[in-house]
């Protein structure tokens, strides 16, 4: 039942973004058809071109044409490559997913220890210093953070290289070099923020009776901490891990075209500013698929990290 | 003094100097990559060369996509023209054996080069010259350039005429740039493959494509001019992120980039040991300008326009915006060209400037525009100082900012009062023949290709005279004429010669800018803006 109705939300939600997207889309100012023909086209070249494209059908009919394509799993062809956006999409996912993963793996590996580490010496010196190195990290734009560990780990050091992309089923070590450098650039704002947030649950976790009762039992604070109140303390880190989704995409059009990746979010970028509706369109749809799935995973793994509400 | 070599330090160099002995004489050196030993005194054969590339291309069919820059340094490695220029400015047959015309101008005898083959085997003929330049005027990309063609036919098997309703001096430029670029039957009958695959007669061949990623391409074992090329492989790779690709190039992640950045200029050409830095010369060079839309007010009124271009202080703009690397620019020409004609432009003057607004302002009221611009910090900074510059002359500019499709969409279409704009790179002048002529000038709401719009029957008079008349001296007086009716006129606020565009690469990279072509004649060594292209079939790695 529970599917259902994430199945019938995840259509509404579709049916709003795409239906918004594709008219804000519309309403940017610029023509696609001079962005493929040029500025030497003539009039009639131009027309022609813009009728072949259903751009002289009003907005409305022009989304219900693709709504009807994208039932039947057809996500129409770029105006720019004239290439299947389906296509398109279906090459640069595997690089925009690995380094999601990548740089929430590497933002949650860290942040967990972190934010152990600071809840168990709440207000000491190491709470301060790791304090404020997240402060540091959740202050740096991505942009600048990216450029200096490229200047550092590349340019200075050269243990990894600066840009490039090899894919996971060319090479895996290649790969893994390929992206190592991406994912820490997206995970270090994550993971000030996960490491934030799992502090002050567990600061507060940490204060409950029944951990109180643990400790008169003589439980080892490790065991406590680790066995008993991470647990609890992560519901947030949980939900922020699903929300926080959003924003990882919003951070991989960034790096993506900072570290020369051929990822989704370059494609849907390039795309707006060529004026390559579809493609767009068949970004959107991707992310708000994503998106919902993700965030119907972390309702899932609430019942497995809480059992009340599993119970409830 | 202490000995600096104790006796095991001298037998571990023996080995060593034994072990190097015998390799060199077992036989056994690198396949690929430039030799060792001795600095090689000419292009070694082999090695492959990994180079940045700003953006990644639409499409590498001629015929179909449209070309920039970066795409002409792709797909030139594979696809060749009929025509090239070379190094003095002056067209020569590449594909083509030659071109000649009749007496009159208004025909072309194209004769194809023999013994040139496609990479798949089929040679190249007049008739696939033919079929391929037929397909370039059915193409929407190239409708208006190929307005005074009236057909190209088969004269024989190796001869394509082409017939043109006016005489035509320039012609075979144009054959030089995408038009002229010449793919076998296979791409035309398959557009969509070709633009994904790209085949012709280059020096180099497709190996692999992954979009905004990289394009792999190897060596043609069958390419026609002996000897060529040297390298074995080159991978273009896309960096769009112009920090990052030169971070990139120092990290030894790339051995060449495209850049049109002044503090690359700066920055790599202190380093003289480790790169080389190649900038784009002469006609290859755009300009940097304010396009005024001359069908509006208060723009379509001269006395403004003179106005706007007394109160431009060229030399403030470009030590602010370009570190003072660029030439001011007072036309569509710059001062290294032959067509350059020098006198008459309204320079800067703030005291001129404020008495030609009075002037206006007691007829017309106050002077007042939308000024657009791209939003990259750059172009805004240039922007704002011209707008103090007109502010301090007593006109109101306000900015709006647009991305290029916008730009380009409103310029196309007159929806703009004033904005930035880079054109005017053609190695002839008769290149900018559409852009300027007031037949191509059409009223506000309709696509001109005179996006200022001005209709001036001089300027126009002596572009026809340009494109038609065949006596040189003739032509230079008709494009003095248009750079005079220009700087009269002011439908371009000019700011410099963009010459900051430049090829960055590592000295060990050789050949860039210095190749030869067919008929022994050195080839333009950098075409194209705002960042140049070259070709590749003579580039080569040294040792260091």
């Amino acid at each position: 039942m529970i599917i259902v109705h994430r199945l019938v939300r995840l259509l509404v939600v579709l049916l709003v973004v795409t239906f918004l997207s594709y008219a804000l889309l519309n309403l940017l100012p610029g023509d696609p058809v001079t962005q493929i023909l040029g500025l030497s086209a003539t009039e009639e070249a131009r027309a022609q071109l813009r009728a072949q494209l259903g751009l002289d059908q009003p907005l409305l009919v022009r989304y219900l044409d693709w709504l009807g394509g994208l039932a039947t799993g057809d996500f129409g062809e770029s105006y720019i490559t004239r290439m299947p956006v389906a296509a398109e999409l279906a090459e640069r996912l595997p690089v925009t997913l690995e380094l999601l993963v990548v740089a929430q793996l590497i933002a949650l590996g860290l942040a967990v220890p972190v934010g152990v580490a600071a809840a168990r010496r709440a207000g000491r010196a190491l709470d301060q210093v790791l304090t404020a190195l997240s402060f540091a990290l959740l202050s740096t734009p991505v942009f600048v953070l990216g450029v200096v560990l490229i200047l550092v780990f590349a340019v200075t050091w050269q243990v990894v290289p600066a840009t490039g992309w090899t894919p996971i089923t060319l090479d895996l070590g290649w790969n893994l070099t390929s992206v190592i450098l991406p994912a820490v650039t997206l995970g270090c704002g994550q993971l000030a923020v996960y490491a934030r947030l799992l502090r002050t649950d567990l600061i507060a976790t940490l204060q409950e009776d029944y951990i109180t009762l643990a400790r008169a039992l003589g439980l080892s604070p490790r065991r406590i901490l680790w066995r008993h109140a991470l647990r609890p303390s992560a519901i947030t880190l949980v939900t922020a891990v699903g929300l926080n989704l959003g924003a990882l995409i919003g951070g991989t059009v960034i790096i993506e075209t900072l570290f020369g990746l051929p990822g989704v979010g370059r494609l849907i970028v390039d795309s707006i500013f060529s004026r390559d509706y579809l493609t767009v369109q068949g970004g959107v749809v991707l992310i708000s698929v994503g998106y919902v799935a993700v965030n119907f995973a972390v309702d899932l793994v609430y019942a497995a990290v809480d059992p009340r509400i599993r119970r409830a | 003094m202490k000995r600096w070599m104790t006796p095991t330090t001298r037998l571990l160099l023996a080995l060593a100097l034994a072990t190097a002995g015998v390799l060199a004489c077992s036989g056994q050196r690198p396949v690929a990559g430039p030799q060792s030993g001795a600095p090689p005194t000419g292009p070694t054969q082999g090695g492959r060369l990994v180079y940045g590339l700003s953006a990644d291309a639409n499409g590498f069919n001629p015929v179909t996509d449209q070309f920039a820059a970066q795409s002409y340094s792709m797909t030139g490695a594979i696809i060749e023209p009929l025509v090239s220029v070379d190094a003095n400015g002056d067209w020569k047959p590449y594909l083509a054996e030659s071109l000649t015309p009749n007496d009159k101008y208004d025909e072309w005898a194209i004769k194809v080069r023999s013994g040139v083959s496609f990479s798949d085997g089929i040679s190249l003929t007049g008739d696939i010259v033919k079929a391929n330049l037929d397909a370039q005027k059915a193409s929407p990309l190239n409708a208006a350039v190929f307005v005074p063609v009236k057909s190209f036919e088969l004269a024989d098997p190796m001869t394509v005429t082409v017939k043109l309703n006016q005489p035509w001096v320039a012609f075979p430029y144009y054959l030089a740039a995408q038009i002229g670029m010449v793919v076998p039957p296979a791409s035309l009958a398959d557009p969509k493959a070709a633009s994904l695959k790209p085949v012709g007669t280059g020096p180099f061949i497709f190996k692999e494509y992954v979009p905004d990623n990289r394009m792999v391409v190897t060596r043609n074992p069958r390419y026609w001019r002996q000897g060529l090329p040297y390298l074995d492989e080159i991978e273009f790779r896309i960096l769009p992120d112009s920090q990052t690709r030169a971070q990139t190039l120092e990290a030894g992640g790339i051995d060449a980039m495209g850049t049109s950045r002044d503090e690359d200029l700066t920055k790599f050409g202190a380093l003289k040991d480790a790169y080389t830095v190649h900038r784009a010369q002469g006609m290859a060079v755009s300009e940097y300008f304010f396009l005024l839309n001359t069908a509006v007010a208060p723009l379509d009124d001269v006395r403004v326009r003179r106005a706007l271009a007394h109160a431009i202080d060229r030399k403030a703009v470009i030590s602010t915006l370009r570190g003072g690397l660029t030439e001011p620019a007072d036309g569509p020409w710059s001062k290294d060209s032959e067509w350059y004609s020098p006198g008459g432009y309204p320079d800067y003057d703030p005291a001129k400037a404020a008495a030609l607004v009075k002037e206006v302002e007691a007829e017309k009221g106050p002077i007042r525009f939308e000024l657009i611009s791209t939003p990259d910090p750059n172009t805004m900074q240039g922007v704002e100082l011209a707008q103090d510059m007109w502010r301090k002359a007593g006109i109101e500019a306000s900015i709006k900012q647009a991305d290029q499709a916008d730009l380009i969409n409103r310029a196309v279409t007159g929806a703009f009062s004033v904005t930035v704009w880079t054109q005017f790179s053609s190695q002839d002048p008769d290149g900018e023949y559409i852009w300027m002529h007031q037949g191509y000038a059409k009223p506000v709401g309709q696509i001109s290709l005179n996006f200022s719009r001005l209709k001036d029957k001089q300027l126009s008079d002596a572009l026809d005279v340009g494109r038609m008349n065949p006596d040189e001296a003739a032509r230079k007086r008709a494009y003095a004429t248009v750079q005079e009716r220009l700087r009269d006129q002011v439908p371009y606020v000019f700011i410099d010669h963009l010459n900051t565009g430049a090829i960055v690469a590592r000295t060990k990279v050789r050949g860039i800018g210095e190749h030869v072509l067919p008929d022994g004649a050195k080839g333009l060594p950098l075409t194209g803006s705002p960042i140049p292209y070259h070709p590749f079939g003579q580039l080569w790695l040294s040792e260091r």
